[in-house]
């Protein structure tokens, strides 16, 4: 797992100081020769001096001895117990979660049944039955604690055993102790060594507890509870004799918590989560862009420059994209994972991640007022007022974005009187007009259903109706038919088809996917992203029909349904894209698609192509080769370098 | 076919206990009914369908990593039914598994060459000083870069997690591989390489595939036979081509019709109503409810599969209408 050579930084200090606090109480006699049991009752409660550093307790013995001494008890007992109680309960928990069956019955009785004692009346009883002393106590404290870590073990295994890699080691006829010690178990480390830190600290404060009620460790051995026992009949006159115990204990427990938070850091592949990502993204500076004239444009987006420094130096994840989004009109953007498309369209929605900074560019809306206002410095209320109102959105799977715990009707109830105020059955009766307008039949029954009692088609019909709440004039639908099956995806295409060419309501759609088949049967126009900028747009029928970016026409051309008359089996390949898209902290120079593109001249290394329009100006492409590019960039340059 | 089939299953179905109804009486929820098909040696066998149609649990009923019922599941001559524990997990050698979400595959603690070593280690193949070059062989063979062997899979793009998961299914040179959605979450670029990659080794090695996927244009481009399942059933199987271009079923039809397309203009089939639950199928024919050509015939028998055409067969009673 983890090697000495690269043994991380962050665990330095919680390692050190929690060595500290195991050696120092083992090396006792090194530091103080004094004895811990030794009575001068004529120095009882004797202040510190240069022999007695912390003074003297009731019986005139050394504190600092005692203190030493304790802590080799209570660390002792506390870890001892804590181990077994490990080792024995992530055995119950790994057999019962990957054997299931009788193992698993076993695992969670046993539990139960332990469970069911409250904690200390069990101690006690065990103590009264065999007598205090530190062994009766580790087997107390592992009995006590082993159905937690059973517990904890059997739920996390149980999530892990149902993944892919399991299976895939399974399919591979490994073992099942190598699954299970080798895979599995590797893979639940970060919350078992969390409940290990957090029983240890627990173990600490019952052996305390038990001592300090005189059933623990039997005196006059030393422990940390026994000292706190002594003290506290003297605490209004000493109180340093109860606080060295107390701090020995709560130092003790922050070390370990604070080991075992880092070690959990360390465990995970993916390395600390969420340091240093909380930047915020701040409305820019009033932009210059000319305020939309023509009535039927809903949205536009102009020169949009969005930014993260997640990379260390700020870099562009989207870079000059503009957008004009028409009433009654669906605008695709297409791309494949990390082009940028989702970004886009959540900076039309204000809803912008932490890391990510809107640089430059404007994001202008009409709303139904007819004012026309920038989205990149609106205030948080305007923008939620505008959410929902103005502009709404779908996602792809919307089972995560129905609350599974409650029914349709009251959902969609709360997000019709969040906009509109209207009474509750009004509200209802509107939403089942919006269940009907997205084409579900029975709308009054079904309404009452909750979200798992619907198929994936149907919620998504759903999300589409609350979406359609306050005739909103621009919809997002980013990847709605991605999860869904093709039969009813078609069914989802149709109703927004309709649901956009409804006259009186003048909706823009601005439809997110990955699916150039999907573009085919909803959009009519087209922009492509590739790393961040539009590299193609236009009317669809004429882009798809003929495209002149050669990564359009790469994307086309590697989809099989393109390929009727390809066979894998008569030798025919898919003409693929080599490599991968880029990152947007190593775009190459010039044109970012060029290291990928089949017709890349040197010129495309130099030159940093724009979206070049057609003569007509209906339809755009960046790239240099393309028949839009002015004639002589390439043939000039070149004359340059010659 | 005339070669002996690499893997021969008859009448295979699953049931999952959902809960009892009464003390001693279990309901249980039959997701495959009687399913049969073969794999010959070298061929891809396409399995199409629907979510809940069955697909993926065929997969893992043939790997054994759930339990099934059937009449017959040879495996290269070997029976699976009544084979013991420890000569299954020889047999795992000859049977691998491609998954469909590359981030789940992998597992997230472990290097790509502890990854594919423990592949060779469960069947004590290339130890010792053969091991290294057999593991810069596989990642070269899947087109990966052999420095890529000590980093983590989330260092990799999905692309490359999907070639490692390829490269650990190989690495034991099995006879067989069930590919479940094996391209379905990659992007478009990324799926062409990678289903290039399945066919070049199918060539090169003779390795038979169970390619299990939704989307029919790949299933035709990489398969020599498509079966078509729906609800558990089988609707239609066989060559390729055929199953997509000149479809015998209703419900294949109304599949290929629904695929979205750049260039067919779309003359979509409509599907009346939703896909009925498990729980309570349709009498007959189990596509009926939704088919746009049932008759009343339809809800009395279940439709047998029967010739129609070379090596193709369909289960719909209405031979008259496609």
């Amino acid at each position: 797992m983890m090697s000495a050579r690269n043994f991380p930084k962050r665990m330095l200090l919680p390692s050190v100081l929690l060595a500290a606090l195991i050696i120092i109480p083992f090396s006792a006699p090194l530091i103080t020769a004094e004895d811990p049991i030794k009575i001068a009752v004529r120095y009882r409660l004797a202040a510190p001096d240069l022999q007695h550093w912390l003074g003297r307790d009731e019986f005139g013995r050394d504190r600092l001895a005692r203190v030493l001494h304790g802590g080799q008890v209570s660390l002792t007992v506390a870890f001892v117990a804590t181990t077994i109680a490990f080792i024995i309960g992530t055995f119950f928990g790994l057999i019962g979660a990957y054997f299931r069956g009788p193992s698993e019955f076993i695992t969670s009785r046993l539990s139960d049944i332990v469970l069911c004692f409250p904690p200390i009346l069990l101690a006690l009883l065990v103590v009264t039955l065999f007598g205090p002393g530190a062994g009766t106590l580790v087997a107390v404290l592992s009995v006590l604690y082993f159905p937690t870590f059973a517990r904890i073990t059997f739920s996390e295994a149980l999530r892990v055993t149902s993944l892919d890699f399991v299976e895939a080691s399974r399919a591979l006829g490994t073992p099942s102790r190598r699954i299970v010690l080798g895979t599995i178990l590797p893979n639940i480390a970060g919350p078992l060594s969390v409940q290990y830190s957090l029983t240890a600290a627990a173990a600490i404060t019952i052996e305390s507890g038990l001592s300090f009620l005189g059933l623990g460790v039997v005196p006059p051995a030393p422990s940390w509870g026994q000292m706190i026992r002594g003290a506290r009949q003297f605490m209004n006159q000493d109180p340093l004799g109860i606080m060295i115990p107390c701090a020995a204990l709560v130092l003790t427990i922050y070390a370990i918590n604070f080991f075992c938070d880092r070690l959990r850091d360390t465990l995970d592949p993916k390395g600390a989560s969420g340091s240093g990502m909380d930047e915020v993204s701040k409305p820019l500076a009033l932009a210059d862009a000319p305020a939309i004239r023509d009535p039927n444009v809903v949205a536009v987006i102009n020169k949009l420059r969005l930014e993260t420094t997640r990379f260390g130096t700020p870099a562009a994840v989207i870079e000059d994209v503009s957008l004009t989004l028409r009433a009654n009109e669906c605008t695709a953007l297409v791309g494949e994972s990390g082009s940028g498309k989702s970004l886009s369209s959540l900076a039309l929605m204000g809803l912008l991640p932490g890391a990510i900074r809107q640089a430059s560019g404007t994001l202008q809306l009409r709303r139904k007022t007819g004012e026309v206002v920038d989205l990149g410095f609106l205030d948080a209320r305007t923008l939620e007022n505008i959410r929902g109102n103005d502009i709404a959105m779908i996602f792809q799977e919307p089972m995560t974005s129905l609350n599974p715990i409650h029914k349709i009707s009251d959902q969609m109830i709360e997000a019709i009187q969040a906009h509109r105020p209207m009474s509750k059955s009004d509200a209802r009766a509107h939403a089942i007009q919006l269940l009907k307008r997205v084409g579900m039949n029975d709308a009054e029954r079904r309404i009452d259903s909750y979200p798992d009692q619907m198929s994936g088609g149907m919620r998504q019909r759903v999300m589409i109706g609350m979406a359609l709440t306050c005739e909103p004039r621009l919809l997002i639908a980013d990847e709605p038919t991605t999860a869904l099956d093709v039969t009813i995806q078609a069914e989802i295409i149709e109703l927004l088809q309709t649901l956009r060419q409804d006259q009186g309501n003048g909706l823009s759609l601005l439809f997110i996917t990955h699916n150039l088949g999907v573009v085919a049967d909803i959009a009519d126009r087209v922009a492509v992203m590739y790393s961040g900028q539009i590299v193609e747009e236009g009317p669809a029928n004429q882009i798809l029909r003929d495209p002149h970016h050669p990564y359009t026409r790469a994307l086309i051309e590697s989809m099989p349904s393109s390929h009727e008359g390809l066979h894998s089996t008569d030798g025919d390949r898919l003409p693929a894209i080599s490599g991968t898209p880029p990152l947007p902290s190593a775009r190459p120079s010039g044109c970012a698609f060029r290291d990928r593109c089949p017709i890349a001249m040197p010129t495309c290394a130099e030159i940093r192509p724009v979206l070049y329009p057609s003569a007509d100006g209906e339809r755009a492409v960046r790239c240099l080769r393309a028949p839009e590019a002015p004639a002589g960039l390439m043939k000039n340059h070149q004359t340059e370098a010659a | 076919m005339t070669a002996a089939p690499l893997l021969d299953v008859q009448n295979l179905e699953k049931s999952y206990s959902i809960g009892r109804t009464g003390l001693f009486s279990k309901r249980s929820l039959k997701v495959l009914h009687d399913v049969s098909f073969s794999v010959a040696p070298g061929e891809v066998l396409g399995l199409v369908g629907e979510s809940g149609s069955g697909k993926s649990t065929i997969g893992r009923a043939i790997l054994r990593l759930i339990d099934s019922q059937s009449d017959v599941m040879r495996f290269g001559g070997q029976d699976l039914n009544s084979i013991s524990t420890v000569q299954m997990r020889s047999l795992r050698k000859e049977m691998q598994i491609i998954f469909q979400d590359p981030y789940a595959s992998l597992n997230p603690r472990k290097t790509i060459r502890a990854v594919l070593s423990e592949a060779l280690d469960a069947h004590g193949l290339h130890k010792g000083a053969a091991r290294g070059p057999r593991l810069i062989e596989l990642v070269t063979l899947v087109g990966l870069d052999p420095s890529f062997l000590d980093r983590r899979p989330h260092e990799f793009s999905g692309g490359q997690r999907q070639r490692i998961g390829i490269a650990r299914a190989l690495a034991v040179e099995p006879s067989f591989i069930v590919c479940d959605e094996a391209v379905s979450a990659l992007d478009v670029s990324i799926q062409a390489q990678i289903l290039n990659l399945l066919a070049d080794l199918r060539a090169k090695t003779g390795v038979s595939l169970l390619f299990i996927s939704h989307d029919l244009s790949v299933v035709r481009y990489i398969s020599d036979r498509v079966m078509v399942l729906y609800l558990g059933r089988v609707m239609e199987v066989g060559p390729a081509d055929q199953v997509h271009f000149s479809p015998k079923h209703p419900y294949t039809a109304a599949l290929v019709s629904a695929e979205p397309s750049l260039h067919r203009e779309s003359r979509r089939i409509r599907l009346t109503g939703e896909i009925p639950s498990p729980l309570a199928l349709p009498s007959g024919c189990i596509f009926r409810s939704r088919c746009p050509y049932a008759q009343p015939a339809c809800a009395e028998t279940v439709p047998p599969l029967q010739t129609a055409g070379d090596q193709h067969q369909s289960a719909c009673l209405r031979t008259d209408i496609l």
